[in-house]
């Protein structure tokens, strides 16, 4: 609130720094705000691309593992499935952009071949296989959007704070850094006309009290020179 | 350090990742997902050697709303939904949120033309 701040000139001085340093903040923030939209857009359309992949493989890999339920039967598929030894991994390195650290996930023994899967060679079936070559497909793909959809959800954090510093700047801060700015000078104003006024009405009252002495110095030298006159008489 | 993927479903979906190797698994049959699925995300969620958590987008209708927030939004692991179309994973909602247009709507009519 204006009403806050002492009307002296040391506050508005100080005042006037912060909305200085506030609007190249402000500034600054909407470039940092502008310049993530646009890396957003780019990776958004990976992200399309990625998405729409990983549906294809996902439709794909349910086709494969229908065929070989149909074809070998449930119990074969789990069978197999529970005999797997090799499992993916996953190693999480990080990268920057515009400030903001984003995964890059790189990830081993997603592909394997047939001998070591452990299901063995003679226990299972190509349908089998198939499957299982459309899900190694599948989870390549899953790891490739994680790391588009994790670098999105944190590009997506980070633009919403800088969006909210930056309507905070705008509409919050440098308003009442204004406001407080004009009631200052305002108020130094007010003071300055006071004081104009104060100093013309002591100017007025001395004028006036050395026309009052010049008065009396007149009369009284008035009063004077009729006594000599009458002595010379 | 390394981790791995953890898949939560029906055993219909997790088998398939099992025969690529996935040792992490929720088996959670589909009558029994109103009362379990809650508890089965929150277990993988909460696993430190869990980097990726894959699920069925439609299973996420089954989770409580606290649980379906926590796994949209957690970036460390991180969700996967497969089967829900573009805009999965609470992203778009996301997206309206911070850029202020919905982009994935955008983009959908634009593939439907």
């Amino acid at each position: 609130m204006a009403e806050d701040v002492k009307p002296t000139r040391k506050n508005l001085m100080e005042i006037e720094d912060r909305i200085e340093l506030s609007e190249r903040g402000h500034d600054t923030l909407e470039q940092k705000r502008d310049g993530l939209i646009m890396e957003f857009m780019d990776i958004l359309d990976q992200a399309q691309d990625v998405r729409s992949e990983l549906e294809a493989d996902y439709e794909r890999a349910q086709d494969r593992i229908n065929k070989a339920r149909a074809m070998e039967g449930d119990v074969a598929v789990r069978g197999a499935a529970a005999a797997l030894e090799e499992y993916p991994e996953l190693t999480t390195q990080s990268k920057n952009i515009m400030g903001v650290v984003v995964p890059q996930i790189d990830s081993s023994k997603v592909k394997k071949n047939i001998d070591e899967r452990g299901y063995g060679l003679l226990g299972s079936s190509a349908r089998i296989d198939e499957a299982a070559d459309a899900y190694e497909e599948l989870i390549e793909s899953i790891i490739l959007a994680a790391e588009v959809e994790t670098a999105m959800k944190k590009m997506l954090d980070e633009i919403e704070t800088t969006k909210r510093r930056v309507n905070a700047l705008e509409f919050k801060l440098l308003p009442e850094l204004r406001e407080n700015q004009e009631y200052i000078e305002q108020k130094l104003m007010e003071q300055e006309r006071e004081e104009i006024f104060r100093l013309k009405k002591i100017k007025a009252k001395k004028e006036a009290e050395e026309d009052e002495e010049e008065t009396v110095e007149v009369e009284s030298e008035e009063e004077e020179t009729p006594e000599r006159v009458s002595a010379d008489d | 350090m390394s981790q791995e993927i953890a898949v939560v479903g029906s055993p219909e979906f997790t088998t398939g990742f099992r025969l690529a190797g996935v040792r992490k698994f929720e088996d959670v049959p589909d009558d029994e997902k109103p009362d379990q699925l809650d508890d089965a995300v929150e277990q993988a969620m909460a696993d430190d050697d869990v980097g990726i958590v894959v699920m069925r987008n439609d299973d996420l209708d089954h989770l409580s709303r606290g649980i379906r927030e926590e796994a949209q939004t957690s970036v460390d692991p991180v969700l996967v939904t497969l089967g829900g179309g573009a805009g999965g994973g609470g992203l778009r909602d996301q997206i309206k949120r911070a850029i202020g247009i919905d982009l994935m709507a955008e983009d959908e009519d634009d593939g439907s033309d």
